[in-house]
């Protein structure tokens, strides 16, 4: 495998081949407890190279257990009650081809979970300026716990897994939750071009974006026109040259690439970190890596 | 009634309710927990100077006694922004290592869960952090992303998780900074442990304490966790529209204690806030002492010390008289 840029693919799934816990799960650190959001990405950086099915098969197996019978998914086996990592795994149930009743029931559970922002008390304290925060409730995006007011990336998350799983269960509600989770993400800009968690004016003050939720926005946004997006595919390759932070360097090239671009890769050296999560986004995003899994088309 | 008629007096209901809650004037405060609370105001006019000599003198003024215990340290890691005062200044933290070691901690770990930033190593990098604090790697602790274990009970909740370095600590020591704050008008010792609660479960931001709501989290928490004290970074606070985008603001104080209620509503005063006006304060009596009459004041007194920091317009109202 070749190396490009300095960084290098196979040092970051090696490492990853080398921490996968015994019960076939990630954690975020090495010889820690798994958590679904690390074993995901791990599973995407590892999908398809040599030798990796069992372990992936392992890995697999783990996270269909954690499926509550609600349909969604716990974010770590000691953890009762699904999350936003329900749309993980309807994601990775597309990468591996895999829809059945399961996959069917963590649809529905997306289906039904709206950010709780856009109740009618919260839409009309909103329309009366008695909250603090200026943003428009009108869309529905998904929190990142049912209950919860929806944000930008469990929105991004539950896009991606809607827009790849349309095909598989197509319906006009799915439709719908995609334009509105787009709908959402759009009317959260922030006033200087990018994303951050979602909140982008309190008390009359603009908040400023941040490099990582700006390129997850761009993932969740894919298929809307070029002209729409222009402005935040600048701010998001301004950022990946002036981010000090690594986690935010490797979702910006994963979402550029993405978007057909040609960023520089995100790692700076071959070793990489302890961080099992940064690892394999570093890999997902090598120009030889499988940032492609989580390209999507326009909304269904 | 239809729903079109019923927005518009809904709405109008909740703005008059909103208005006279906003015009009433708070019932009194509760008296608190038996006894009086020490709390330690130290002078430390800059970073620079011998930051460990002070914090030992406001450690023995409140009587604390670390021996043998496993102590974790949290500090306020919020933002990529070394330019500006929005984290604990990485001096605080060095010095606190030192301290507690010397004064003979088991163990002195430090741990953080961010609110919004999810990269929580390259901004603790960013904050000087790593430079500043030996074997700062081998301390350190993203409490978002830790081990976790369930605790029974925490605002009514059946099981709600938290990092198990927290749980396993016998001592959490509050790294506060002293700031305004744009939700709950002034974040110091007490609102610092949000960081406790893990991103990985309750998302960034931690909107499920928002939902349970910011004062009542924040009372809830320090009920959660007993075995505190606090040393809050007033060397450079912030001012205006803290958390985040306020101004430096120099007081060149630090300020310690057991009793995390009575180090707030001191750090309120020397900021020129009446304690009794800031909800979590005033929900927190029964865990600690917000009465300037029931804190004993160690070594400078408010006064000589006082500084009125800028409040931005929604918080006016909390202005020390």
């Amino acid at each position: 495998m070749s190396s490009v840029g300095g960084v290098y693919l196979e040092s970051r799934l090696k490492f990853l081949r080398q921490v996968q816990n015994p019960d076939g799960g990630w954690g975020y650190f090495p010889g820690k407890q798994s958590w679904f959001e690390p074993t995901t990405y791990a599973m995407l950086a590892l999908h398809g190279t040599p030798g990796s099915g069992d372990s992936l098969e392992r890995a697999w197996k783990l996270l269909r257990s954690w499926q509550t019978p609600d349909g969604s998914s716990r974010p770590n086996g000691q953890v009762e009650g699904g999350t936003w990592v329900t749309a993980q795994a309807i994601t990775l149930a597309c990468v591996r081809g895999v829809y059945d009743e399961q996959v069917r029931s963590s649809v529905n559970w997306l289906l039904r979970v709206v950010g709780a922002e856009t109740s009618l008390a919260m839409r009309t304290a909103a329309f009366f300026h008695l909250l603090k925060t200026k943003a428009d409730f009108s869309h529905q995006g998904w929190p990142w716990r049912d209950g919860n007011a929806a944000w930008i990336e469990p929105t991004v998350q539950a896009l991606l897994a809607l827009k790849k799983v349309a095909k598989k269960y197509p319906s006009s509600e799915l439709d719908r939750r995609v334009r509105e989770g787009e709908a959402q993400i759009l009317s959260r800009k922030c006033s200087d071009g990018g994303w951050n968690c979602g909140n982008p004016n309190v008390l009359n003050y603009d908040l400023p974006s941040y490099p990582e939720t700006t390129a997850l926005a761009l993932l969740g946004l894919q298929g809307r026109s070029r002209e729409e997006l222009a402005d935040p595919l600048a701010v998001a390759v301004r950022y990946r040259a002036e981010t000090r932070s690594s986690l935010a360097r490797a979702w910006l090239v994963i979402a550029l690439r993405c978007h057909s671009g040609d960023p520089e890769p995100a790692g700076r050296d071959e070793n990489g970190s302890a961080d099992i999560m940064l690892s394999a986004l570093e890999a997902l995003g090598h120009p030889e890596g499988n940032f492609g899994l989580l390209r999507t088309g326009a909304a269904g | 009634m239809t729903r079109r008629q019923f927005i518009p007096l809904a709405g109008i209901a909740a703005t008059a309710g909103y208005a006279s809650l906003k015009l009433q004037k708070p019932p009194k405060v509760p008296d608190g927990p038996a006894g009086n609370s020490a709390v330690a105001i130290v002078r430390a006019r800059s970073y620079s100077e011998d930051l460990v000599s002070h914090m030992l003198e406001g450690v023995r003024q409140c009587g604390l006694d670390v021996r043998g215990k496993r102590v974790l340290l949290k500090p306020n890691l919020v933002e990529f922004d070394s330019a500006t005062v929005i984290n604990t200044d990485a001096s605080i933290i060095a010095a606190a290592v030192e301290l507690f070691h010397r004064l003979g901690a088991s163990e002195v770990k430090i741990g953080e869960g961010p609110g919004h930033r999810r990269d929580t190593l390259d901004l603790a990098d960013d904050a000087g952090y790593r430079s500043t604090i030996p074997k700062f790697e081998s301390l350190f602790t993203d409490l978002n992303r830790d081990d976790v274990a369930a605790v029974h009970g925490f605002a009514g909740e059946p099981e709600f998780y938290f990092a198990k370095t927290v749980l396993a600590a016998d001592l959490i020591v509050s790294l506060a900074k002293m700031k305004t704050h744009h939700w709950a008008g002034a974040t110091l010792s007490m609102k610092n442990f949000f960081g406790l609660v893990p991103g990985s479960i309750y998302g960034w931001p931690k909107n499920k304490l928002h939902y349970i709501g910011i004062p009542e989290s924040v009372v809830e928490l320090n009920r959660t966790f007993r075995n505190t004290f606090a040393i809050v970074d007033g060397v450079i606070g912030m001012e205006g529209n803290g958390p985040i985008q306020g101004t430096p603001k120099h007081s060149g104080v630090l300020v310690m204690g057991s009793d995390l209620v009575a180090v707030d509503a001191t750090c309120c005063r020397i900021m020129g806030i009446d304690p009794e006006k800031v909800d979590y304060l005033r929900m927190a009596a029964d865990l600690g002492h917000v009465h300037p009459g029931r804190i004993e004041q160690r070594g400078e007194t408010v006064a000589s010390v006082q500084s009125n920091f800028a409040l931005i317009e929604e918080f006016q109202h909390l202005r020390l008289a």
